[in-house]
């Protein structure tokens, strides 16, 4: 569950960038988050993830309330949350399962069973003959379906894609997103970042509208034009 | 239950330390060169206090009693010594013994005294032993209120000599080890910021997926303590030889001083290095790294 309660942020050099948002988004839930550049997606995403605090209002996760997350708790806090970026950022010198074995070794996951995890990651995706292939020897959709499985990799509760088919082409980005649905069907709640209509309109979900650091628009199926 | 492996944050240290070579190699140099400056530094205090405490042991005074005194009054003189409470055996050393006993010190040179036997330049002079350095003031008091003394020299004079020059020595080295010393952290900081800086898509990554800032740190403060324990290693060498070289010379020069062998102090040199060089390198990563693994 996702909850934000008269959320403002205004960034030190005065730019108001969200100007108290309100919405609530249940478990399991598929969203899309829509809007211009600079309406105030990314600093959603910033909250969310606890890269920055909200100036004033309350953001709970899961019955976390952000604003009262100590330092210490942050890692723990974002094991919950799985992140897709545009970029992928894989490690270039690493294969595909080494990507998503990193997750997991980085959250002190004993060895067997990420021998055991990773594989079934990589599968779900459906690269498991790609495991040992590097980010470069990849294309784009595969690189963001590593992205993905590296994501799921700590069974977060939430996945965050930040624009996930920005750098890959019409019909991978398809695929993108039906792997995304898929995974929201096995429980996780899905937040998709996102300025590409035809694929919004496409999947007929849930589209939050965020306009001049407001939600302007809250509703089931396609974009407003 | 948590399980990391020690192999990933230690590939990882060696890893940033090859990546940045140039800069790597400049920390330890300079961080050697630190090391060497202390330990050169200390060394030569601690050779300082031991020539100190065999001073102390001396409780010798020396009295010279004037040229134109004669032999009654050198006996009154000797008299009036040896009526001062507190001091304990005087020994009278005539000018012609004084010569005598030079002509030996300068061995096969002695013959140049020969000249001075018709018109000796020496003084008569007495030894004397006090026994408690308490009163060693007081003894100096009195013999000051004796007539017919030329100079009284002790041994107090030269270890207050040798202690003043031990305080200049150490004020001047602490301002240039202070000042070292920052330089050795600077040149730190900015490899491991290199360091970090190289693996910046790396740490953010770690970041999303919730690892802790421990474990982001760890392989960075490792690195500088590489280059700590690299710096302190070859800082030790360098001590080692230097100072039995300087040893070998000094011991062929100056017979009174006493030089420490290196065989007695090289335990103690070899983790002290260690210690301060390990320390140094984690402070320097330590501060490099705050801004970079806050949330």
């Amino acid at each position: 569950m996702i909850d934000f309660t008269n959320v403002v942020k205004t960034y030190p050099n005065g730019t108001v960038a969200l100007n108290g948002v309100n919405l609530h988004i249940d478990d399991g839930e598929f969203v899309f988050v829509v809007g211009a550049s600079g309406a105030g997606k990314t600093t959603m995403m910033k909250l969310l993830l606890r890269e920055e605090k909200a100036t004033s209002g309350t953001i709970t996760v899961d019955d976390t309330d952000l604003s009262k997350l100590s330092y210490f708790k942050v890692p723990y806090y974002r094991r919950k949350l799985g992140v897709v970026f545009q970029d992928f950022r894989l490690f270039p010198k690493k294969t595909a399962y080494e990507n998503v074995a990193f997750a997991m070794q980085a959250v002190g996951t004993p060895s067997k069973k990420i021998k055991r995890r990773v594989p079934a990651l990589l599968n779900t995706v459906s690269l498991g003959e790609k495991a040992n292939s590097f980010p470069h020897e990849m294309s784009g959709g595969e690189q963001q379906r590593v992205a993905l499985a590296r994501a799921l990799a700590n069974n977060p509760k939430i996945i965050i894609a930040d624009e996930p088919t920005g750098n890959i082409d019409p019909k991978m980005s398809l695929e993108i997103m039906n792997l995304l649905l898929k995974i929201n069907k096995l429980g996780k709640t899905v937040l998709v970042v996102t300025h590409e209509k035809d694929l919004v309109d496409y999947f007929q979900q849930r589209v939050i509208m965020i306009d001049g650091g407001q939600v302007s628009d809250d509703r089931v199926g396609g974009m407003l034009e | 239950m948590k399980q990391y492996r020690p192999t990933y944050f230690i590939g990882q240290a060696f890893a940033g330390l090859w990546r940045n070579g140039v800069m790597s190699f400049a920390s330890i140099a300079v961080l050697m060169s630190c090391l060497v400056v202390l330990g050169s530094f200390s060394l030569l205090v601690a050779n300082i206090n031991v020539n100190l405490e065999d001073l102390g042991l001396m409780n010798e005074i020396v009295v010279f009693v004037k040229k134109e005194a004669s032999e009654s009054e050198i006996k009154s003189i000797e008299r009036e010594i040896k009526g001062i409470p507190y001091v304990g055996e005087v020994t009278r050393i005539t000018a012609d013994e004084a010569l005598e006993q030079m002509k030996e010190q300068a061995g096969e040179d002695g013959y140049l005294y020969d000249m001075m036997q018709d018109d000796n330049p020496l003084l008569d002079s007495f030894i004397l032993e006090y026994v408690d350095g308490a009163h060693y003031s007081d003894i100096m008091y009195n013999l000051g209120q004796i007539d017919g003394i030329d100079t009284i020299r002790d041994q107090r004079s030269l270890a207050n000599t040798m202690q003043s020059l031990k305080n200049g020595i150490m004020l001047i080295f602490s301002w240039f080890l202070v000042v070292l010393f920052i330089v050795s952290v600077f040149v730190i900081i900015n490899t491991i910021k290199l360091s970090v800086y190289s693996r910046k898509s790396e740490i953010s990554i770690m970041r999303y997926v919730g690892a802790t800032g421990a474990f982001i740190a760890l392989p960075f403060v490792i690195e500088g303590a590489l280059i700590g324990l690299t710096s302190s290693m070859l800082a030790f060498l360098v001590e080692y030889f230097l100072y039995g070289y300087i040893q070998k010379s000094m011991e062929n020069v100056i017979e009174i001083v006493r030089i420490i062998p290196m065989s007695e102090v090289s335990v103690v040199v070899f983790f002290g290095f260690a210690a301060v060089g390990i320390l140094t390198g984690i402070v320097g990563s330590t501060i490099s790294l705050s801004k970079y693994t806050r949330n």
